[in-house]
């Protein structure tokens, strides 16, 4: 007998998914053995053994459908010509591949394909990469015996409305490839096959156009098609591209693994990289089709200064921008002091792109005044894991939520901000996992196809802990406490001491309803389903960081977790979901004022002395200013001069008309970015940025994933930014000379314990890792805490409920909440610079139909939306999805302002600002216009 | 005399710290501990001056962190 062979498989489709077991079989492939789990397709063993069966309705991303009769087999002993695709493999089993019998049958199918096909390969858009003219070929179609004459497709039209794809119904082959993308993998069920036999036909949302329908644009389908039905139309309007590089998105925390596909020097197209193991070959609509911000007209490509910020930019060499960076930076410090500095880095940038920023600030400039945009997302999740588990980081990697029997979603709305993960999540609940939402807003998983959450509990904003001490209380005193892992696992006198806490009465349901708008009854249900699964999974996001007691509520939802020993396995865990692509790295490498790289206080002295050993330069061992901080600081003329990294501070940080004063206080604000912006308007040096097509480097997702971004095309200013960061510290006075961000990762690796084992070779290997990442694991850490905590013993931390300062009142009765939109991103500098904008124009002011009839409001109304900040002005859009009392918007648009009317209120542990609190009125307004 | 807006910011920091702590026992060790982990060294002075100034406006845990910073501070 022959030995079993072994493929490299990772760029194969091998038709069917992967199915796990704990028992193999082997079955002969054309004499060939192979061994499989049982359960693998025919289809895919045959791939595996190095043979392709032709196939048009299979793909390995998808279940089996067995309707396109191309991947017919021949099973010794058994009758028929079985499909390839829907046959389990079977021990013993001997299959042939190809026989005449075989031939014969699929030309015959493949005939009838293309009788109905336009004969136009040589001008379609899918020449050289269509599954439909490779399969004809494979099979040996000559000839088509039928005549075009007969009742045909040929003229059934394109669909041309969405702005990145179009679908030409005369290519379809009905393969409901498509379909079941938008069902299985996306989770939308935005597709059908409409009609019957000849008349069958895919269908957005009961026959719509594509950009009416419920389609949101993942690009699931248009990956899935086997033709040139569904194709994106930069591959229509420019050709197939040619050549590839792997990289990652630029968006949310999920930090997708993309492959960026160009014609010589001009991407095409970004497709989800199948190998992607934060995405696994999925995508959404940002990362998928939104990049063209990268070309956009509006890139400012040469550095630019100017002496005050109402003179006019006048755009200069690199050398002159740095230069006077530099003497700007130097004059401050001698006037005012070495901490009259400070910097900014961003969640958007490389790894090795904030380490430079965080280490210039600290070596060159001299001060500890060094923090990132996560101060006002997660910054929370970064004290809280800290306290109770001992590391910021989430627990598990996303892979584990297929093992979750209850998900546990507070203040996170996964499919518009997160939206693969969200799929990946859809998936499980489909499977029938228990969901239990958190959150005052009725957001999509709360009820979609073929999902529905068991208990929503809509709390009133700003009561998250009370909820969570409310649901702890009931698993303490009904005795579902996991004894046994906290008598193993965690700190039992700070347990004892959590257990007196939380059954105090006053953290009964029944106590608590009344504040929390959920009833007693739904908070008994909510604890007893978290508490009584086998594996409860918690996913949360700014809705709980961005509140007065964020930090606290961080730490309540560990507890939870503790007690109920729903941590260090899969399908558990406390899982922060990052807004940034990069929120996660920027934090390990150092950017918070209090810390080194590895979240190492800056008064460890151990710590300290080891980079100032390794930075030749003596270190501060006091904390440095926070975003607030030094926005308080320049106010007060103590504070003069930023060096900003990727953050547009004056449109995304709270109480916009504070950070401007700030901003206008300073006498040398640098910006480093790809756009002018709100921010720019009161800076003094412009260093233009890279896009992530331009970056090389690395970006560590929510799940601690290093993935590598790799340079598609060249820095469009012509430098990279750590290479402009490390000009600015040496015309400081100290240089760093690293010749390529590889260099800088492994000075990362020396100095950073988590990353010890981490390097551009060891990740090019592997794909990606999730550290720690050291001689312990050198592979990286998927699940953390499995035998032990970071910290040791786990420790619980009493959470006391403390209402917010922000209560609404008689003269701002509601209360604001914000959030994202699945379209847009953030401040939007990236997602208004593309199509996406005909998914969301403008920001607009969700409100309940009862809060808008008593105002006089109707649908799609300008209103004035005004708090104790100040106001401005939106449309309002009447919905049920929010309680009464409670209006909700977004933020992506400068224009709206949305961040003039939030409050300077913030976490008390971290100032992360409260923005899903803010008491408001609306009133009626004539127009978008403020009243003269 | 009158904080400015830097000043009351501070003020409204320290009293919500006091107030959040996770222990009711030792909240003035909790706050010193906070602050001298997270704040600069500049913020602590200011808080301490404006405890002098104005002590009617800090939570009565403050004044005890404060006389605590004070002490670790002058051991230092």
């Amino acid at each position: 007998m022959n030995k079993p062979i072994e493929v490299d498989i990772a760029d194969l489709d091998l038709g069917t998914p992967l199915r796990l077991s704990d028992s193999t079989v082997t079955v002969l492939i054309d004499g060939t053995p192979i061994a499989v789990p049982a359960g693998t397709s025919v289809m895919r063993a045959a791939s595996l053994a190095g043979t392709q069966i032709p196939k048009l309705c299979a793909t390995d991303s998808l279940d089996a459908f067995g309707s396109c009769r191309m991947c017919l087999v021949e099973i010794e002993g058994r009758k028929g010509t079985p499909a390839s695709c829907t046959t389990p493999c079977e021990d013993g089993m001997s299959v042939k591949t190809q026989t005449p019998r075989l031939d014969k049958l699929r030309k015959g199918v493949m005939e009838l394909y293309i009788s109905d096909h336009p004969l136009d390969c040589l001008t379609c858009s899918a020449n050289g990469d269509c599954e439909l003219q490779d399969t004809a070929g494979a099979v040996g179609l000559r000839s088509v015996r039928y005549s075009p004459a007969g009742a045909n497709h040929l003229d059934a039209g394109t669909d041309s409305s969405n702005p990145y794809f179009s679908f030409d119904a005369s290519k379809c082959i009905v393969c409901s490839r498509c379909v079941r993308a938008c069902s299985e993998v996306q989770g939308t069920f935005a597709l059908t096959i409409a009609g019957r036999g000849f008349d069958s036909k895919v269908s957005p949302s009961e026959e719509n156009a594509f950009l009416d329908s419920e389609c949101v644009s993942c690009g699931a389908c248009v990956q899935a098609c086997p033709t040139a039905t569904l194709q994106e139309t930069r591959v229509i309007d420019l050709g197939v591209p040619t050549r590839k590089v792997k990289t990652t998105c630029a968006y949310c925390g999920v930090g997708c693994s993309f492959v960026a596909e160009l014609r010589g020097d001009e991407l095409v197209r970004m497709v989800p990289d199948k190998q992607g193991g934060a995405n696994e070959g999925h995508s959404c609509v940002k990362g998928r089709f939104a990049w063209g911000y990268a070309t956009h007209a509006d890139r400012i490509t040469q550095p630019m200064i100017r002496d005050s910020i109402d003179s006019e930019w006048r755009p200069v060499e690199w050398s002159e921008a740095i230069a006077f960076a530099a003497d700007r930076f130097r004059a401050i410090q001698k006037q005012y002091g070495i901490d009259a500095l400070g910097g900014i880095t961003s969640s958007r940038c490389t790894n090795e792109e904030v380490y430079v920023v965080q280490k210039m600030v600290r070596a060159a400039l001299g001060t500890n005044n060094v923090d990132t945009c996560a101060r006002v997302c997660h910054s929370p999740t970064g004290y809280g894991l800290k306290q109770t588990f001992g590391t910021s980081a989430g627990t598990q990697d996303f892979a584990s939520v297929q093992k979750s029997d209850v998900i546990m979603v507070i203040g996170a709305n996964p499919t518009d901000a997160h939206p693969v993960f969200g799929s990946r999540m859809k998936r499980r609940l489909r499977q029938g996992a228990k969901l239990l939402v958190i959150d005052p807003r009725s957001i999509d998983l709360v009820r979609s196809p073929h999902v529905k959450a068991t208990e929503h509990l809509q709390l009133q904003p700003g009561t998250n802990v009370a909820v969570l001490n409310a649901l702890a209380h009931v698993i303490a005193t009904e005795g579902w406490v996991d004894e046994a892992f906290v008598a193993e696992r965690c700190d039992t006198a700070s347990f004892a001491a959590w257990r007196r806490f939380i059954e105090l009465p006053e953290n009964s349901p029944e106590s608590l309803a009344e504040v929390t708008g959920v009833s007693a009854e739904t908070l008994r249900s909510a604890a007893a389903i978290y508490a009584q699964a086998g594996n409860s999974a918690i996913y949360y996001g700014l809705g709980v960081t961005e509140h007065s007691q964020g930090s606290t509520m961080v730490m309540a939802m560990a507890n939870l977790a503790m007690a109920t020993g729903n941590i260090g396995r899969d399908g558990v865990g406390v899982n922060p979901l990052r807004g940034q692509n990069n929120v996660q790295g920027a934090c390990d490498m150092g950017s918070f004022p209090h810390e080194f790289s590895g979240y190492r206080h800056v008064s460890d002295d151990a710590a300290r002395e080891l980079f100032s050993a390794l930075w030749g330069v003596g270190l501060r061992k006091d904390p440095g200013l926070r975003i607030p901080n030094m926005l308080d600081a320049a106010v007060s003329g103590q504070f003069r001069g930023i060096y900003i990294q990727g953050e547009d501070i004056a449109q995304s940080d709270p109480n916009s008309q504070h950070v401007e004063a700030a901003l206008k206080a300073m006498d040398c604000v640098v910006v480093q970015d790809l756009f002018l912006n709100e921010t720019s308007k009161y800076a003094h040096v412009f260093l233009p940025g890279t896009s992530f097509l331009e970056k090389d480097g690395t970006f560590t997702n929510a799940e601690r994933r290093i993935n590598r971004v790799r340079p598609v095309v060249p820095p469009a200013s012509g430098l990279s930014e750590w290479q402009v960061t490390c000009a600015l510290s040496a015309a400081m006075g100290y240089p760093m000379d690293y010749a390529s961000a590889s260099e800088i990762m492994d000075e990362i690796a020396a100095l950073t314990p988590t990353f010890k084992g981490v390097s551009f070779e060891l990740l090019d290997a592997l794909g990606s890792v999730q550290w720690p990442c050291n001689e312990q694991a050198p592979e990286g850490t998927p699940i953390m805490h499995a035998q032990r905590f970071v910290r040791g013993q786990g420790q619980f931390v009493t959470t006391p409920y403390v209402p917010t300062d922000e209560r609404s009142t008689r003269k701002f009765p509601l209360l604001l909440t914000t959030g994202r939109i699945l379209s847009q991103y953030n401040v939007g500098a990236q997602t208004r610079r593309t199509a996406n904008s005909v998914w969301h124009a403008e920001d607009i002011l969700e409100i309940h139909e009862s809060d808008a009839e008593l105002r006089g409001v109707a649908q799609g109304d300008w209103v004035e939306v005004s708090s104790r900040a100040g106001s401005t002005r939106m449309r309002a859009h009447i919905s049920d999805d929010i309680p009464a009392g409670v209006v909700y918007t977004t933020f992506h648009h400068p224009v709206s302002g949305t961040n003039v009317i939030t409050t300077d209120n913030s976490d008390w542990a971290t100032n992360c600002p409260e923005y899903k609190v803010t008491a408001v009125q609306i009133r009626p307004s004539a127009s978008a216009a403020a009243p003269a | 005399m009158m904080l400015d807006y830097t000043q009351q910011h501070l003020v409204k920091m320290v009293n919500q710290i006091a107030s959040n702590v996770p222990l009711r026992e030792d909240v003035a060790g909790q706050i010193v501990d906070h602050v001298t982990r997270f704040w600069t060294p500049t913020m602590c002075a200011d808080l301490t001056q404006i405890g002098r100034d104005q002590p009617e406006i800090l939570a009565a845990e403050v004044h005890a962190a404060l006389a605590l910073l004070e002490t670790s501070t002058a051991g230092a």
